[in-house]
């Protein structure tokens, strides 16, 4: 049941970060539909990973050793997910110095002014 | 009955949250804007943290230093972005009587 | 007119396909076999208490340096698209400082603060990775902004870049240098066993991985600190 409701309230952020990026026409908020792109990707990812009932799977004076399999997350969805928030936030950077040099050259955020390289 | 009171504080908590977003989204500009989304959503944070605290009481301490770190950091990163965005000069709204700091860098001799 | 409807189409069509995922979702009521495995495994033989990390840095530690190699490829990247277009002598420098508008004092009192905090906290996620949450990118998060808040609070902040770049090259050559002694020493590539595993829950125990989370730190923290360097005017 909970993992239902993050997996739907991730794949309602992918689909609003995809409509901003295709309709909006400022660049810093197209960069900000990229980034809520990614971040409901990985909120899909980390729930696809919960077992029920289960808990995180840190083995501390609370879960034993010998118990844990059957009381733990799935590890696995978490260590690709910490990958990729490292990356698309990397990735954000290198589109907001884009930005800056785009709006060095025209003097304006709008996308509508870069018309060279359309066909 | 203490989950009882810990769920309404949450409760209140995701309220105020809620009403930082709508602010954010309804103000007419960028400095009333700054000013719903900080103390609506540091408010929003404190209420949220407090009605954990009803839940687990062992955890009072650490769930104390939180609220403390939120409540230095959130108000001094609202304070610099307004300051940056005074000095270059965003439009503010149009009925917007006082303008205090730009009259203390007046007297103060024309700019910083 | 043709741009929105093609908009609507795109979108309606991922709609149904998020939906039908939605739709046919079930819970999972135990672990799959890997999974289990890994749980089994982490505590057993490379005694570290966060499954995640010890996933990251043995099990899957290649991915964690391909990672490190994107991360590197970024600031080069973002260096040379925000650089100047001449390289600056140093009273060039000096003089943007100077004219830097200098920051008020509630951010100061702030940074005065909060710096050394953040500074404690970092090495403290960093070097607990394999006993509770926490690990290398995520201390060397914490770092960078550590970094951000001296550079808004002090405009005249200087950092020093060749330090920072050489630091960043050392610590990447270190932790492929420590890949290969793990080929040398023990099982495979960027194993933990070189070093004894040591009794569990202790600091210093799990074999490499807290080197490798304090090496992974350093870079992290590095690179991002570069890169929010090069944002400034």
């Amino acid at each position: 049941m909970i993992s239902s409701i993050v997996l739907t309230t991730g794949l309602l952020l992918v689909l609003v970060g995809l409509w901003g990026l295709l309709t909006q026409r400022n660049i810093l908020r197209i960069t900000i539909g990229f980034s809520l792109m990614g971040t409901g990707t990985h909120i899909v990812i980390v729930a696809i990973g919960y077992v029920r009932n289960g808990t995180a799977p840190i083995i501390d004076r609370s879960l034993d050793m010998a118990g844990a399999a059957s009381r733990v997350v799935d590890p696995i969805p978490a260590a690709l997910v910490v990958t990729a928030i490292v990356i698309g936030m990397a990735v954000t950077a290198v589109m907001l110095a884009f930005a800056i040099r785009l709006y060095d050259s025209k003097r304006t955020l709008s996308i509508d002014a870069f018309t060279e390289s359309k066909w | 009955m203490m989950e009882l009171i810990g769920s309404i504080l949450v409760l209140l908590g995701a309220i105020f949250h809620f009403s930082a977003g709508l602010g954010m989204l309804r103000m007419p500009d960028a400095y009333t804007r700054m000013q719903a989304g900080t103390k609506a959503s540091t408010l929003g944070n404190t209420l949220v943290l407090a009605g954990l605290v009803f839940y687990h009481p062992a955890w009072g301490m650490k769930l104390l230093i939180i609220v403390y770190f939120v409540l230095m950091t959130n108000p001094v990163s609202s304070h610099a972005l307004a300051r940056a965005a005074h000095s270059i000069r965003l439009p503010m709204a149009g009925d917007t009587g006082i303008d205090a700091l730009r009259d203390r860098e007046q007297k103060s001799g024309g700019g910083t | 007119m043709i741009r929105r409807l093609s908009v609507a189409v795109a979108i309606a069509a991922f709609g149904l396909v998020f939906l039908s995922l939605a739709v046919g979702y079930t819970e999972q009521v135990s672990l799959r076999p890997l999974a289990e495995s890994y749980v089994r495994l982490v505590p057993q033989e490379l005694g570290a208490q966060n499954v995640i990390t010890g996933i990251l840095l043995t099990f899957r530690a290649f991915d964690t340096l391909g990672e490190v190699a994107v991360l590197f490829m970024v600031a080069a990247s973002v260096g040379l698209v925000l650089g100047p277009t001449q390289p600056l002598s140093a009273e060039a420098r000096e003089e943007v400082a100077v004219k830097a508008r200098p920051s008020s004092e509630i951010v100061r009192s702030g940074a005065e603060i909060l710096a050394p905090l953040i500074a404690i906290f970092a090495a403290y996620i960093i070097m607990n990775g394999h006993l509770s949450a926490g690990g290398g990118f995520q201390g060397g998060a914490v770092i960078a902004s550590g970094v951000l808040l001296m550079l808004l609070a002090y405009p005249r902040y200087r950092l020093a870049l060749d330090f920072l770049s050489i630091t960043e090259s050392v610590a990447g050559v270190l932790f492929v240098l420590a890949g290969v002694a793990g080929l040398i020493f023990a099982g495979g590539f960027l194993d933990n066993r070189i070093l004894p595993i040591g009794q569990f829950g202790a600091l210093f125990s799990a074999g490499a991985i807290p080197v490798l989370s304090m090496l992974l730190g350093i870079k992290v923290g590095c690179e991002l600190s570069v890169i929010l360097d090069s944002f400034r005017p």
